[in-house]
């Protein structure tokens, strides 16, 4: 995202909603990207500048990309991350030349440094002429992209896009599963996946093709050990969103379904496995890619 | 003071006199005594946090001990794809920043570091071995010149297959040498105890495997090195000769170079007598309980294991390990001296260091030649957490409890609970370290007195999120400092 055309493109949006206004006009275009520019960041935030080359609390380093902006309101931020109206921010900007003591921005943003206060580097900004409120789709994008959520879209979106199957199930069947020693030498380390095996009994496939005879074997980590503690634990009828990927990580890429050898997946990582809640919300992110 | 600044003015001649009287004094005053200092690692503004930062470590600059980096299973506050990070303290470890630096996505399931001359980097030079465990375990042996940079640190090597990283440094003027104690699966013949060593800051590694005997597929998972000032580099590794699920049967291994592992076979200065083979067997074939599940409290147990030697006189060695102890005891530590380079060693305890129930030892020697044990022994229902200092093989010690903690309470997210280990190390007249221990801001708890960074009411014994709303306690990392004994 270039700055300058993205700023263009603001003044477009503004000067449109100030003809037309903003109150449920679908604004063409721009705020389809501060949508994507909120679904990118991780702390999005308005504020005014108030020093440039200057930073907000030690341990940050001080250079002409930093400035200090103090915060007007909060649009996104992480759940731990203290951060509310008039806390002073230090901001690495990618071109300091954009900014003066005063001005009135929306700051798209990734974290940076967390000490007494918060450090962000900018992923994009957004003017706000004649010191206005932050616009209406900023707005919408406090709605949408509200504190509390942990894994926001972006992540869920690559998530689904990885995946080579993204499929509605229940869990009709638990086991461990000892990989055979001649696949995988045996190691003990407090790592060790402790591998255990669920049968899915698909209800619908959201993303992948026709599943022969509806069900698919999955391999998940029974261990809690820190390496797996992101990963979902299967239990017997639970039900839920599925994203699997092909079996690349316990050594043995098939298994036994039905006396048949079929492909194992694995459910890994965080947000791997959705509750039913979340339905729509996958279909749409599907629908989109 | 009104009435002295008064003084100064009506009396110019004797406020100089005063002035110069003072500086003379200060100028013959020894340094002064540091107190204890005890901090939560959580910066303000990550009041909101509730994560389990178990398993902390630290690293100090040698050129500038004001600048120190912790890290612990803090997973980066932002954002799930983004670096692991780790804590940065540019003021003595009054005050941490976090910063996410680490080349692992999110966070480590395995970090240690080391900053060893600084090679004329205020900020630097951080040496790093990490695991990355999205899918297979990875190890990255990395670094930065800033460690308050937002510069993702540079990977100099990585390879898969390799368990628990320990990382030491040796700065010297051509430049840093790093000491990565690894369990090493890709070594032939089960001898998995490795030391992976860079003689050129880091930019060529080379593995040396130090297990010269039959072992049962592997060692354990610790490999311990220690270097002192002179060159002289041990590693201290668990020699597994069985191993039956529950239980290994271990042999206490330490290995010796002199040259600072330069040449083409290092660590092979120590033999044993009985088998004339590499490495010193200080104890033979103890029973060490292995439980990847919760055993001592909500932790598991299986593999502490710490090595450290005399900066000043290399000859003096200090081991330290747990193993199942007497009857009823669940993991007993035990800590072992050699005062001749690693041949011979103390044949029983040293005296106050069988020590029931505890886990995580850590050992440092101080510049005047005190040794320090730091360790978590759950007594009562409580983690309670002790560093030990003593000037004569701990023959007298004297006990400086840091923290004593409700152990029942948070319940584990994952492990380890605490840690599979801490830290502790010796710079000019102190004790540092780091361990983790449930942080509510209750006073009792620390009997040193504590600092928390992040928002905290001592009085209603809460945690909040800086803007009043409640937070679930957790487990933090912890900073200390304690001076060395004279």
């Amino acid at each position: 995202m270039k700055i300058s055309s993205f700023f263009v493109g603001f003044i477009g949006t503004t000067l449109w909603v100030a003809l037309f206004g903003s109150s449920g006009a679908a604004l063409p275009q721009q705020p389809d990207k501060q949508t994507a520019l909120a679904k990118q960041s991780s702390i999005v935030f308005s504020g005014t500048v108030s020093r440039l080359g200057a930073t907000s609390f030690a341990d940050v380093p001080k250079s002409a990309q930093t400035i200090v902006v103090r915060v007007d309101s909060v649009l996104k931020k992480p759940f731990p991350v203290s951060l509310k109206r008039g806390d002073n921010v230090t901001v690495e900007v990618k071109d300091p030349s954009g900014f003066q003591e005063g001005t009135q921005a929306t700051f798209y943003t990734d974290g940076w440094i967390f000490g007494s206060g918060v450090a962000v580097k900018e992923l994009a900004h957004e003017i706000r002429p004649n010191g206005g409120e932050a616009t209406k789709a900023a707005s919408a994008d406090e709605k949408a992209y509200g504190q509390t959520q942990e894994q926001g879209d972006q992540e869920l979106q690559d998530r689904l896009n990885s995946s080579d199957f993204v499929i509605i199930g229940r869990v009709t069947e638990v086991h461990r599963w000892n990989a055979p020693k001649s696949a995988t030498p045996y190691r003990v380390t407090e790592h060790d996946p402790d591998w255990h095996e669920a049968v899915l009994e698909i209800k619908s496939v959201l993303k992948g093709g026709k599943v022969k005879g509806n069900k698919m074997v999955v391999r998940f980590p029974g261990r809690n050990d820190v390496a797996w503690a992101q990963s979902p634990k299967f239990e017997k009828n639970q039900r839920g969103i599925f994203c699997l990927n092909r079996d690349h990580v316990s050594g043995v890429p098939t298994t036994k379904l039905g006396g048949n050898q079929v492909n194992a997946y694995t459910c890994l990582g965080h947000g791997a496995a959705l509750p039913m809640a979340e339905e729509a919300h996958v279909r749409s992110l599907l629908k989109s890619q | 003071m009104k009435a002295l600044a008064r003084c100064c003015v009506r009396f110019p001649a004797l406020a100089a006199l005063l002035m110069i009287t003072g500086f003379l004094l200060a100028q013959g005053q020894p340094p002064p005594i540091p107190s204890i200092k005890v901090v939560d690692l959580i910066p303000a503004s990550l009041s909101g946090e509730t994560n389990q930062d178990s398993e902390p470590f630290l690293a100090i600059q040698t050129a500038n001990p004001q600048v120190m980096v912790a890290s612990a299973f803090t997973p980066n506050p932002f954002s799930n794809t983004g670096n692991a990070p780790v804590y940065v303290s540019q003021d003595g470890g009054k005050s941490w920043v976090l910063n996410a630096i680490t080349p692992v996505q999110r966070m480590t399931c395995d970090i240690t570091h080391a900053m060893a001359a600084g090679e004329n980097h205020p900020r630097g030079d951080l040496h790093a071995g990490t695991l990355a465990c999205a899918s297979s375990i990875t190890l990255d042996e990395s670094e930065t010149n800033d460690v308050s940079s937002s510069t993702t640190m540079n990977v100099q090597t990585t390879r898969v297959d390799v368990d628990q990283p320990f990382v030491r440094a040796l700065g010297i003027s051509s430049g840093d040498r790093i000491y990565v104690g690894v369990n090493d699966f890709n070594q032939p013949n089960g001898h998995t105890a490795t030391v992976d060593v860079s003689v050129d800051g880091g930019a060529t590694y080379k593995s040396f495997p130090i297990e010269a005997r039959k072992t049962t597929g592997q060692d354990g998972p610790s490999v311990r090195p220690a270097v002192a000032g002179d060159g002289t580099v041990y590693a201290a590794f668990f020699g597994w000769r069985k191993f039956s699920g529950t239980v290994a049967t271990s042999d206490i291994v330490v290995v010796r170079d002199d040259t600072a592992a330069t040449g083409a076979t290092p660590f092979r200065a120590l033999r044993d007598p009985t088998d004339k083979l590499p490495g010193r067997l200080v104890v033979k074939k103890i029973s060490i309980p292995w439980s990847n599940a919760p055993t001592l409290g909500q932790e598991r147990i299986g593999s502490t294991l710490s090595i450290a030697v005399d900066p000043n006189n290399s000859s003096t060695v200090y081991v330290g390990w747990a193993d199942r102890g007497s009857k009823g005891d669940i993991y007993t530590l035990h800590v072992r001296r050699s005062a001749d380079r690693g041949v011979t060693w103390s044949k029983t305890d040293l005296p106050h260091t069988t020590i029931r129930n505890a886990t995580n030892i850590a050992l440092a020697v101080a510049q005047n030649g005190v040794a320090g044990v730091l360790y978590q022994q759950l007594s009562n229902g409580r983690w309670i957490t002790h560093l030990v200092q003593s000037h004569d093989a701990f023959a007298t010690i004297q006990d400086t409890i840091l923290a004593s903690v409700p152990a029942n309470e948070p319940t584990e997210q994952f492990l380890p609970y605490l840690g599979d280990y801490d830290y502790l190390l010796a710079v000019e007249n102190e004790f540092r370290g780091v361990f983790s221990a449930n942080n509510t801001p209750d006073l009792g708890n620390f009997p040193q007195g504590v600092t928390y960074q992040r928002a905290a009411d001592f009085t209603s014994r809460t945690l909040n999120d800086g803007s009043g709303n409640p937070v679930a306690i957790s487990i933090d990392p912890f900073y200390f400092s304690v001076p060395v004994i004279p």
